[in-house]
This record gives structure tokens, C-alpha cells and sequence, in this order.
């Protein structure tokens, strides 16, 4: 091979027809999905004004890094761990301008998790340390969950104390007459997380076994 | 005062000549010196930011209370500004450093244009360090090695179109008329990375691709960035080194052309394997994943050619600095091409997939692979572009070694730690805390390993300024120093 434009051109092709094989085709193939109307209500449904603002936070700290969002059915345990009820499909993301797919689990697919811990007290708790939370219920032994403690303000109590001042006990109390307030972004995370639930049907994706809170 | 004579005279050599010896490469040394220096500098600069982040990453997962509470310390923030740096700032600077000087080297005429070389890879280092500032100050994007904010990526894209630009330049420049392996893959990858880059980032952040059809796009790229971009310059490296250290053709040298083409078909197409079982045409994966296997057949052909040559003369392959960190090179290749055609089976992705295995296989393939052959190159280039000879203070060996056994316990750390932890999170129902408490020997092994591997960093840093600042020698001030190299590239094709 000693001419360049032989080389040039020759890889030009390969390069270019897989990419548009195997990415462009898949695209413009199944990439102009639209919401299905499930009992008059478009699904996937938008995100309320403090879930998308959520969505912001949730990318501005990599929560990506740690978690999917995503459920396999044909392989791994998704579904015997209550991570979801059926496959994630593509229509699921579509409202998503920034999807979080994700790639690597550390922690648990969140999907669902809005459906697995519906109780908003939880998940500033859990943010604002994972550790005072899990340490003591069932199944805990370790968590390596980072503190989002930044996303919490610490302040002196001046009149009344703030009704969302979290609970904090044991080692984890702050000094007397202080309190410790989420602040609007930590808020609006767990608005986020609460709206993770996929609890629609889709005709390429049926949904064969309801999801148990309990669990 | 004395140091800066030293460096100045380590730069501008005035070498005492008795009969021309090497001059034409002397002079084309001369041509590239600075850029090649600085873009060496930026690499090992880099490698040892990249670690530090690596292991402030790293430790976090087996001891949370590290960095805890930090906003710019948190995990999502640090794991990817350590990939990055990893990737922009250590690989494509130490690859460009190699390949600018080889593509030099066999173009056979003085550079005449290193100027534009020079600014191009400082707007590279700058667009990447306003990138990784943006990571931290939370303006991250969720696709892997694509973090960096969308505003710095115009930037990066120009520096390498214009490195681009200026090595075809270099190429169409040549002397010689035929054309060696070497040239074929240090082109390809310049144009695999500028195709890469601005489709991921037309179709990610411009056109708007749909929800989960974005992570297609992600995993098309972070692949192709490893197998199109990186890895050509590896080979092209071990086409050039081989030949003029052991002063033997490449073994099997026929079969390269065809190997160089297969190579380029299937790693174009092996990084959507990535996405198996996820929510895509599930036939998209399954073409990924032939693929991906179908890289053992261009990988064995490379693997034969480059193991076979250097067993041929093993002696000299291990008296030589350059070609022992070279051959470990080889090793890291051979195991990283077999978790690339294995695992992406679907056997294999059914147990490994969402585990760290997969941040495994691609740190091998960067820093056992391509690292390594980078770092055997530029031990090969340095005494070259300063006529000095590599220090003999240890600190080759201690990097030497260091860099095995860190690369060794990262691999793993990432790669076993992976395929333990899949089996419990992908094949029971263990609970996530189990899973997590099991996998802390791995993520501890991970830190260690990147411990290592800063301290090995710290010795290479050391080993270039000395070998920049150092007194030179009466052996040091003849252009005898460098012996000449038989040029063997231009009468195998």
C-alpha cells in the first residue's frame, strides 16, 4: 500500500458505513419514538418544575457514575431485586433531553426507586448522610454512598426551628441551638428521585409483574 | 544559572561531529525537538494528575468518609475528571508525542511547519484543563469520556484538526514515495479521532439524538476512542521501534495490510457491543459483539507479528530500555484484546455487565497497552532529541517495575473485582450492601495499584528533567552518541 488517498479514502469508507450501519440507522430507524396515550395521559409524562430541576443536580454530580437507569429483563436479577417490573425500552427515555442510562452499578438502579422509597424524608436523610440511615435495617453492612452534606445548610436556630430541619441523632446531631436545612438543590434531588417510577404499560413493553413497595 | 545552561544546551544542542554521522536525522530531530518535548512534558503532567485524581476516586469507594461532604471531592465529579485527564491529558499527549516524531522520522524531511504543532497541542492542553475545571464546577455530561462540558469541545476539536491537518501534511510531504505501517495507522487514527469526535458531539449535543439512543452514540465513541484513535498509534509505534532496534524487518510483514484494514472494520464497529441487552434494537449489540470477536483476527495477526520479532532477538528486546517497556506493552495488548473478543459475549456480559470490569479492560488497554509503548517510545526518542543518555539512577527500573505491578493490581482490582461482584449483582439477589462490603479488597487493590503507579509517574518526571537539567558528558557532546538505525521501512512494502 503506498499511496495516501488509497489509505485515506479506504478507511474513510469503513469508518463511516459502521457508523452509519450501526449508529446513524438505529437513529433515524428508532429514535423518533412519541409519548403512547395510556387512559388519555401521554406516557412517558413530563417531569414536574422541581423533579427537572432535580434532573440538573443529579447530573452536576455525576450521580450517572454510580447508577442506572435501566432494567434488564433476558439477563442479570433486575427483576428479583424489585429494580423493576419489566424491560426498559427506548420510548421510556424519550422526554429525556440528558438520558442517565448509566454504565457502571456501585449502587442500585434507580428506575424505580421512586416506587421503592416513596417517603421523601428518607431521601434528604439519606443524602445528607447514607450511613445514619442504613446502619441498623435489614441486609446493611456496608454503604459507600458519598455524604451530600453540601447540599444541606447548617444555621443557628433564630425563633422557631425550620419545619424541614432534618432529624439528626446520636453522633450525628448537630450542636444545640443549630439546625440542618436542605437547601433548594437537595429538594429538588429528591422531587427527582420521587418521580422515578416507570408505572406505565407500553405495547413493546407489557408490564408482567407489578412492582411491591414493600419490598 | 547552571541549570538553565543545561536545559538550553539539552534543547539546542551544539554536538561536536567527526563524519556526518546521522546527520538527516539529526537535523530532523532538531526539525520537531520542542513540540515532541513539550507534548512529553504535557503527558507525564498529566499522568500524574490523572493518578492523583485516580486515587481520590478510588479511595472513596472503600472509604466513603474520604472527601465526604466536599462538593468538589465527590465521587461523580472526581471518577470523571480522572478518566479525562487519563485519556485527553496522559494518552492522546504521550501518543501524539510518538507519533508527530515518527510520522517526522519517516516522512524523511525536516519539519517546516512545527510551529502550528506546538500551538495546536498547547490549545489542546488548555481546552482540556478548562474541561476538567468544568467537570468539577458540575457542568458534566453523562456520557463516558465525553464529560467534559460541550463548551470546551470546539476547542479540542480545532487543536486536533490542525494536528490533523498537519500530519497529512507531513505525510504528503514524504520522501520516499512508499508508504510503511506505521504511516497507515498514525493517519487513520488522526482521522478516526476528528470522524469520532464530531459525530458524537453533532449527534449528542447539537441534533439531539433521543433518550436512550444517546448512550448508542456514547458507547460508539469511548471505544473507538481506545481502538480507533489510541491503539493505531501503539502499533504504528511497535511498527517503527521493532525494525529499528533490532535491526530486523517485522516478522510476517506481508500480512499487515491486511490486518490493518480488518483492525479498522471491527473497531469501528466493536464499541455498540457495550450496549447489550440495553434498551436498543438488540440486533445493533449483537452486530457489536461479532465485532468485538471479530478483533481476534486482525489482534492475532498484530500479536504474532510483534511477539514473534521480539522473541526472535529476546535478549536484545530486554538489554534495551525502550523495547522492555515496549514488549510489556505487548503483554498488556494480548490481555487486552482477549477481554474485548470474550468479553463481550453475551456468557460473558450476562455476569460482568455494570461492573467496574468494563473501566478495567479499558484502563488495560490504555495504560498497560498503549502506556507502555508510549513510555518505551519516548526512552527511545529522549536521548534522540538531546543526545543524552537515559539516566542510570534506578529510576527506570523503579518506573519500570512500578508501572507493571500498579498496571497489574489496577487490572485486578477492576477487572476481577468486576467479575466477582457480577456474579453477585447480576446473578443472585444478594443485597447491594453484601455486594458493596465484598467488593472493598477490590476497590482497596485499585488504590494501591494507582499508588503505585503515581510513584512510578514521580520517577518519570524525575528521569526527563534529568535528563533535560543534567550536566552532559564528553560521550554526551559527540553526535556519536546515537549509533545509526538500519531503515528498514523503506524496503518492505
Amino acid at each position: 500500500m503506498n499511496r495516501g488517498p488509497f489509505i485515506f479514502i479506504g478507511a474513510f469508507i469503513l469508518i463511516a458505513s459502521t457508523w452509519a450501519l450501526l449508529v446513524q440507522l438505529p437513529v433515524m430507524q428508532g429514535g423518533n419514538l412519541e409519548a403512547y396515550e395510556v387512559d388519555g395521559v401521554l406516557q412517558p409524562d413530563a417531569l414536574p418544575g422541581l423533579a427537572q430541576k432535580g434532573r440538573e443536580v443529579y447530573q452536576e454530580l455525576g450521580c450517572v457514575q454510580c447508577h442506572t437507569q435501566q432494567v434488564r429483563l433476558t439477563s442479570g436479577s433486575d427483576l428479583a431485586r424489585n429494580w423493576g417490573s419489566r424491560q426498559s425500552v427506548a420510548r421510556d427515555y424519550i422526554g429525556e433531553e440528558v438520558a442517565f442510562l448509566g454504565s457502571v452499578r456501585i449502587g442500585p438502579d434507580l428506575s424505580n426507586v421512586g416506587y421503592r422509597r416513596p417517603d421523601p424524608d428518607w431521601h434528604l436523610r439519606h443524602f445528607y448522610n447514607p450511613r445514619m440511615v442504613l446502619e441498623g435495617t435489614r441486609n446493611y453492612s456496608f454503604s459507600n454512598m458519598p455524604s451530600f452534606s453540601f447540599l444541606y445548610d447548617k444555621r443557628e436556630i433564630v425563633g422557631e426551628p425550620s419545619d424541614k430541619a432534618l432529624k439528626l441523632e446520636g453522633e450525628y446531631a448537630v450542636e444545640e441551638g443549630y439546625e440542618v436545612v436542605p437547601s433548594l438543590k437537595a429538594e429538588a434531588l429528591v422531587a427527582y428521585m420521587l418521580s422515578l417510577k416507570v408505572d406505565y404499560d407500553l405495547p413493546e413493553a407489557p408490564d408482567p409483574v407489578k412492582i411491591d413497595p414493600a419490598r | 544559572m547552571r541549570l538553565i545552561l543545561n536545559i538550553f544546551s539539552s534543547i539546542f544542542p551544539n554536538l561536536e561531529e567527526k563524519n556526518g554521522n546521522r546527520e538527516t536525522e539529526r537535523v530532523i530531530d532538531a526539525s520537531i525537538r520542542l513540540p515532541v518535548l513539550g507534548m512529553i512534558k504535557a503527558s507525564i503532567a498529566w499522568l500524574a494528575f490523572a493518578l492523583i485524581l485516580g486515587i481520590c476516586s478510588s479511595m472513596q469507594l472503600h472509604d466513603p468518609t474520604f472527601g465526604a461532604g466536599s462538593s468538589i471531592l465527590t465521587y461523580g465529579k472526581v471518577n470523571p475528571a480522572f478518566w479525562n485527564a487519563l485519556v485527553y491529558g496522559w494518552a492522546f499527549n504521550a501518543a501524539w508525542a510518538v507519533g508527530a516524531w515518527i510520522l517526522v522520522r519517516l516522512s524523511g524531511v525536516a519539519l517546516t511547519n512545527g510551529f502550528a504543532l506546538i500551538v495546536s497541542s498547547t490549545a489542546w492542553n488548555i481546552g482540556l484543563t478548562i474541561g476538567i475545571f468544568g467537570i468539577f464546577i458540575g457542568h458534566q455530561n453523562p456520557y463516558k469520556f465525553l464529560e467534559m462540558p460541550s463548551y470546551v469541545m470546539p476547542f479540542i476539536l480545532v487543536s486536533f484538526v490542525a494536528t490533523g491537518v498537519w500530519g497529512l501534511m507531513t505525510f504528503k510531504a514524504r520522501l520516499h514515495r512508499s508508504s510503511y505501517a506505521s504511516q497507515w495507522y498514525l493517519i487513520v487514527a488522526l482521522f478516526a479521532f476528528a470522524w469520532l469526535f464530531m459525530g458524537a458531539q453533532a449527534m449528542l449535543f447539537y441534533t439531539g439524538v433521543q433518550g436512550s439512543f444517546q448512550y448508542l452514540v456514547g458507547s460508539w465513541y469511548a471505544d473507538g476512542l481506545i481502538n480507533l484513535a489510541i491503539a493505531p498509534v501503539a502499533f504504528a509505534t511497535l511498527y517503527y521501534l521493532i525494525p529499528k532496534t533490532l535491526g530486523t524487518h517485522v516478522l510476517g510483514y506481508r500480512y499487515s495490510g491486511s490486518a490493518f484494514w480488518f483492525w479498522i472494520l471491527f473497531a469501528s464497529a466493536s464499541g455498540v457491543s457495550l450496549m447489550v441487552n440495553g434498551p436498543i434494537p438488540a440486533w445493533v449489540a449483537s452486530a457489536g459483539v461479532i465485532a468485538s470477536f471479530g478483533l481476534m483476527a486482525p489482534g492475532l495477526t498484530l500479536g504474532m507479528q510483534f511477539f514473534s520479532s521480539c522473541f526472535s532477538q529476546f535478549e536484545r528486546v530486554w538489554e534495551t530500555v525502550s523495547m522492555r517497556f515496549v514488549f510489556m506493552g505487548l503483554i498488556g495488548f494480548a490481555y487486552y484484546l482477549w477481554h474485548v473478543c470474550f468479553g463481550s459475549l453475551r456468557i460473558s456480559a450476562d455476569t460482568v455487565q455494570f461492573t467496574t470490569y468494563e473501566s478495567g479492560v479499558q484502563f488495560v488497554g490504555l495504560v498497560g497497552f498503549a502506556g507502555m509503548i508510549f513510555t518505551g517510545a519516548t526512552y527511545f526518542i529522549l536521548p534522540r532529541l538531546l543526545n543524552k543518555n537515559i539516566p542510570q539512577n534506578g529510576m527506570v527500573e523503579l518506573q519500570y517495575w512500578l508501572q507493571i505491578l500498579g498496571t497489574i493490581t489496577v487490572a485486578v482490582g477492576m477487572i476481577y473485582g468486576g467479575e466477582s461482584t457480577g456474579e453477585l449483582m447480576n446473578q443472585s439477589t444478594a443485597s447491594v450492601a453484601t455486594i458493596q462490603k465484598g467488593a472493598t479488597p477490590y476497590h482497596v487493590a485499585v488504590t494501591f495499584g494507582f499508588v503505585m503507579l503515581l510513584i512510578a509517574a514521580v520517577a518519570y518526571a524525575i528521569n526527563f528533567a534529568w535528563l533535560l537539567a543534567s550536566d552532559r558528558s564528553e560521550e554526551e557532546e559527540s553526535a556519536e552518541l546515537i549509533g545509526q538505525s538500519p531503515d528498514l521501512e523503506y524496503k518492505t512494502s
